[in-house]
């Protein structure tokens, strides 16, 4: 069975709708990395990270019928799979967590409660080396990405934590992403 | 609503983020769909997470690959005819006895997997022929329909032209005057056709031969016995047409000449056709 090269994300869709194992493969060769990069950045130890990363291409396998190229692009999707299945994870742990009577994450403590869990389980440290785009941004903008993205709160949440309106939340936001866009470039 | 306003209000990183709410969501579906600015805008902030996730992607860990493909096979998602397939394997190149023990498992059933080939190559035989005379048949039908149309375009402004003539003689203001082919051309026909009220004359050639190249009819209407030109009858004009000509106020008859193209101040009598009397 020879490997494919270069599918057109049309084909390579065509290709996942009939189950077939290369384009399993062309998947797996091609996204893996970069949608195991966003869960590494939520959920909290490189082994929870590999067990959502299994549930991720269960799900992209079991739900591409439901993929609509209409309304958007596939590795959009995916991505949007992974964050999503990955902050589900972490909030079931959170929950357990808290079973444990620990206090709920929060943004203020946050470092403390990570340094704390580190003897058991590899950390969020594991990950610190790794060259990090978001590092070059502008402070304040960078916490309002990793809050939303990573984290999963709501506008409403970060105003409330960051102590700022709604409004400039979201401009902020506006303004992050454009800088982003700027830094890729550069990093293209 | 302002577009740019909407735009740098953030909503669209928010929408990207999965942050925007049921209702802004609804609203952005509706919008971007009409306006590509938005829907450019979205694909952009979509774009840059893409490049983002790029530039953290991370070393899956090995073995990965195989256990997912377990994965799927354990949950019945894959597809029953992969069967012999589902043992995911990456086999190194330097493998030999591995290769050869997989070679050695596909000679045990050739037959089966012969059969197959050969059924799948007839089907596919099949199917392209079929497209094949398929194909065939539809340029055929697009081509027969093609000179329907352009048949039908042909009738109808036929049909235009003899609404137009019909709607002359329908006028009661209207004078139709026959005028007939002279001694030596006796089947030539055309008709002239006068508008009392606005002097208005047009003429139109039932039966005439197409003028000559460099020949042109030319209508005269004679006043007290004297020829005055009433125009010529334009050399593009669809043959069954009713041209407008020149506005006649008094006439006793009228007559057709063959003359140079762009028409004589004088008849040349010699190239007379039809003429009639009122």
């Amino acid at each position: 069975m020879s490997p494919l090269h270069n599918l057109s994300e049309e084909t390579l869709i065509l290709l996942l709708k009939k189950k077939n194992q290369q384009a399993f493969s062309y998947l797996y060769d091609h996204y893996a990395s970069a949608l195991f990069g966003v869960i590494c950045r939520i959920v909290d130890s490189s082994e929870h990270a590999e067990e959502v990363i299994q549930d991720v291409f269960v799900k992209i396998w079991r739900h591409i019928d439901l993929f609509d190229t209409e309304k958007g692009r596939l590795y959009t999707w995916m991505i949007n799979i992974a964050r999503n299945t990955a902050l589900d994870h972490r909030k079931s742990k959170a929950i357990i967590n808290e079973k444990k009577n620990q206090p709920l994450s929060n943004i203020v403590n946050r470092e403390e409660e990570q340094d704390q869990s580190q003897n058991e389980q590899h950390t969020k440290a594991d990950f610190i080396g790794f060259k990090n785009i978001l590092d070059n941004l502008k402070p304040e903008w960078r916490i309002l990405i990793e809050m939303a993205y990573y984290e999963g709160y709501t506008q409403q949440e970060i105003a409330e934590q960051l102590a700022v309106p709604l409004g400039t939340v979201k401009t902020r936001t506006r303004a992050a992403f454009l800088q982003l866009q700027q830094l890729l470039k550069e990093y293209r | 609503m302002d577009i740019k306003a909407y735009i740098s209000s953030g909503i669209i990183e928010s929408y990207v983020l999965g942050l925007a709410s049921e209702e802004e969501v609804s609203i952005l579906n509706c919008i971007r769909k009409n306006n590509i600015e938005v829907e450019q805008a979205i694909a952009e902030a979509e774009i840059a997470l893409e490049e983002l996730a790029d530039s953290q992607a991370m070393e899956m860990p090995m073995q990965l690959k195989q256990n997912i493909w377990d994965k799927l096979n354990a949950e019945n998602l894959v597809p029953n005819q992969d069967i012999e397939s589902t043992k995911y394997r990456e086999i190194p190149s330097d493998d030999i006895n591995e290769q050869i023990s997989i070679k050695r498992n596909n000679a045990i059933v050739p037959l089966k997997s012969y059969r197959w080939a050969i059924a799948a190559s007839l089907l596919l035989a099949i199917s392209v022929g079929a497209n094949i005379f398929m194909y065939q048949r539809n340029g055929d039908n697009q081509s027969q329909l093609d000179q329907q149309v352009s048949l039908l375009h042909k009738q109808q402004s036929k049909l235009a032209v003899l609404q137009d003539k019909w709607n002359l003689v329908q006028n009661p203001a209207i004078k139709t005057i026959p005028l007939k082919g002279v001694d030596n051309k006796p089947d030539y026909r055309a008709l002239v056709f006068w508008d009392q009220a606005s002097k208005a004359v047009y003429l139109s050639i039932e039966h005439m031969p197409v003028a000559p190249k460099g020949k042109q009819y030319q209508l005269w209407a004679m006043v007290d016995g004297k020829p005055v030109n009433a125009g010529v009858f334009p050399l593009d004009a669809n043959e069954d047409i009713a041209s407008k000509m020149l506005d006649i106020p008094t006439a006793q008859a009228f007559a057709i000449t063959l003359e140079d193209v762009g028409g004589k101040d004088a008849p040349t009598l010699s190239a007379l056709c039809v003429m009639g009397s009122i």
